[in-house]
């Protein structure tokens, strides 16, 4: 059976004043039903231009959908007219976005915010709607929710706010839900409510779920599969237990060393990936990683492919990856 | 042991909010209740807590940026909340500060070497002109900064470059403390580590002493020789870093430290988590007795009723809960 999602070799560029910006260079990957997959990356990489592509959401005309195929359940979205695809965004895939404050109306009520997209979407009458919208803020644990519909955004705090914003993603039933950086600007223990409220509805409704993150920790707590992005590439790619236990790629690996963790004894002293982020207006010809590499060999001028390293479910953009390997073992 | 270098006795910062009847204020928040703590020449103090906590009004108080509702903030023996304006100033040069966002701290329009020369230029360190300069280049040197940075704007350089400016402007005053305020939550994680390498080099080279504010308990376990944790304006726990990340007294600091995600999915899958439920109240109308009563997993009767004073748990680890 073909993925819920397959995403073919994506391409996306914005025109700056610097030149222009392949922000998703040729990118593939999928989500399948139910499964959920994280894109991890830091700023600039490409993760979230990812996730607008899919919802055609890139700002035009600075930014523009170059090419590829975004298959949902066998049909392209980048061939639907933007009639169609208002059906598919909030219908068929619901969105979580990192600050909810700026997502969500400041001057409608939580109680319509719910029922709009259902009565548009789903037809429903204005009773059936509000029975739903109470049932959906029960659902995402929401306390006291016949009397919160009448509320706003602003009598919410982040957490709530952010609770409010799932169960507007999955009101109409969504197969998908594409969650962008869904708990970055919370703190640490809401961030610990939400993500474990994530989990638990898309185990329970069998929504697959899209997490883009820059967090680790996050991705290796709540993710089947992770793909690891770089200057708008995909770098690595495997389950979670494989890319935390066998990093493939010196990014990855960089990426896994540079943190401080709680669950080892303290280091004297920790371990940067050293150098500056990669400037997309002028990246180096082949591996954009390589300027910062510990592992540079003369070939990395030339672009590696995403290839299978290891296992055939492991994927890695690296020369040197059966080197980096042993170098671990 | 070394000396003290900044006590904080008592310190509590209240905000009035909205003007209510004939301008008579609305309400008051609590951002610090009653804080306290020492902190010695060259060691690294956490203050770490969620938002609202009252950690970075906290480092503002020190800072003397916010004048303290009561409390002494005593730096180098001088309580710095009797000084006037003039008397400040001095004191202030050797109280330096980085913040967590250095693009909105440095000035667009200047290059990095006038954003550098400026504070010599002001606090009259250095009047000679080419002396000036030798010593823009010698902070730039120390921060990881090439020489031809000195001629580049705020705008030309990554996020990690400017921090590194922001420090290199700190260290220009030859500061004893300087307030770190979420100093590389804002950077991304492969750039985090250069920063934290690079606070921790110019602290041995240069002997200084950090106030370390920030939300990362991991980060924090990493920089600090002791940690203060703070919920809702007040202190929930203070120790060394071993003993608070060990053995935790608090229920809050356990809460915390369960909820940080490991980047490692095989532990993460045996571990057993405190999700703490509800959220932190508003400092407007904290709650009775113990503050952390109604999210606490273990709160009895009295945590509702009666404020648990910051007591010593075990020698030099100090827990604000009755059932410690």
């Amino acid at each position: 059976m073909a993925a819920l999602l397959q995403v073919r070799n994506l391409r996306t560029s914005f025109l700056t004043s610097a030149g222009t910006v392949r922000a998703v260079d040729g990118v593939s990957w999928d989500v399948e039903e139910g499964e959920t997959v994280a894109l991890v990356g830091e700023s600039g990489c490409g993760k979230s231009v990812s996730a607008l592509s899919i919802m055609r959401l890139v700002a035009e005309p600075a930014g523009r959908i170059e090419g590829g195929e975004v298959l949902y359940k066998g049909r392209d979205l980048l061939k639907l007219t933007e009639e169609q695809m208002r059906g598919v965004r909030g219908r068929e895939i619901g969105m979580v976005f990192q600050e909810p404050m700026t997502s969500l109306n400041p001057v409608l009520s939580i109680g319509r915010q719910l029922t709009e997209g259902l009565e548009i979407h789903m037809q429903m009458k204005p009773p059936q709607a509000r029975t739903r919208a109470v049932e959906l803020l029960g659902l995402v644990g929401i306390p006291d929710p016949e009397r919160r519909l009448g509320q706003y955004p602003h009598h919410f705090s982040g957490g709530m706010r952010q609770r409010m914003m799932i169960a507007m993603a999955l009101a109409c039933n969504p197969s998908l839900i594409l969650a962008d950086e869904p708990t970055t600007a919370l703190d640490v223990t809401i961030q610990a409510q939400i993500l474990e409220l994530m989990r638990d509805l898309s185990r329970r409704l069998g929504v697959a779920m899209l997490i883009i993150t820059h967090n680790l920790g996050v991705v290796a707590r709540y993710a089947d599969r992770v793909n690891v992005m770089y200057a708008g590439r995909i770098i690595e790619r495997a389950s979670a237990a494989e890319l935390y236990a066998n990093p493939r790629h010196p990014y990855t690996l960089g990426l896994l060393r540079s943190v401080p963790r709680l669950d080892e004894p303290r280091r004297a002293r920790l371990a940067p990936i050293e150098g500056q982020p990669p400037d997309l207006t002028r990246l180096p010809p082949g591996c954009a990683f390589s300027p910062r590499c510990a592992y540079r060999v003369e070939r990395c001028s030339e672009a590696p492919k995403l290839e299978a390293a290891g296992t055939e479910q492991h994927l890695s953009a690296c020369w040197e990856s059966g080197k980096l390997h042993a170098a671990l073992s | 042991m070394s000396e003290v270098l900044l006590r904080v006795e008592n310190l509590v910062k209240h905000f009035t909010v909205g003007a209510g009847f004939l301008g008579r204020a609305a309400g008051l928040v609590r951002a610090v209740d009653d804080v306290s703590f020492e902190v010695r020449r060259g060691e690294t103090v956490g203050l770490v807590g969620e938002s609202g906590c009252g950690k970075t009004t906290t480092g503002r108080c020190i800072l003397q940026l916010e004048r303290p509702t009561s409390g002494r903030i005593v730096f180098e023996g001088v309580d710095l909340t009797t000084l006037d304006e003039q008397a400040l100033r001095a004191v202030r040069r050797k109280v330096q500060v980085i913040f967590q966002d250095p693009y909105s701290s440095l000035n667009p329009r200047m290059t990095i070497g006038q954003i550098l020369a400026e504070p010599i230029k002001v606090h009259r360190l250095i009047t000679d002109k080419a002396k000036r300069a030798a010593r823009v280049q010698e902070l730039l040197a120390q921060v990881g900064l090439l020489p031809q940075h000195e001629r580049r704007y705020p705008h030309q350089l990554s996020g990690g470059q400017r921090q590194r400016v922001g420090i290199a402007r700190a260290l220009a005053m030859e500061p004893s403390l300087i307030i770190c305020d979420e100093p590389v939550s804002a950077l991304d994680v492969s750039i985090q580590a250069q920063i934290i390498n690079l606070l921790e080099d110019l602290q041995k080279r240069l002997g200084l002493t950090y106030l370390f504010i920030a939300h990362d308990l991991s980060v924090v376990r990493h920089i600090s020789d002791r940690v203060v944790v703070m919920y809702l304006g007040k202190i929930a726990e203070i120790a060394d870093r071993a003993s608070l990340y060990e053995d935790p007294v608090h229920p809050y600091t356990r809460a915390l430290l369960s909820a940080v995600p490991i980047p490692d999915p095989k532990l993460e899958a045996q571990r057993n988590r405190t999700v703490l439920g509800g959220e932190v109240p508003s400092p407007l109308n904290p709650p009775s007795g113990c503050v952390f009563h109604p999210r606490c997993p273990i709160a009895v009767a009295r945590c509702a009723t009666e404020i648990p004073a910051l007591r010593e748990i075990r020698p030099g680890h100090g827990g604000a809960c009755h059932l410690a």
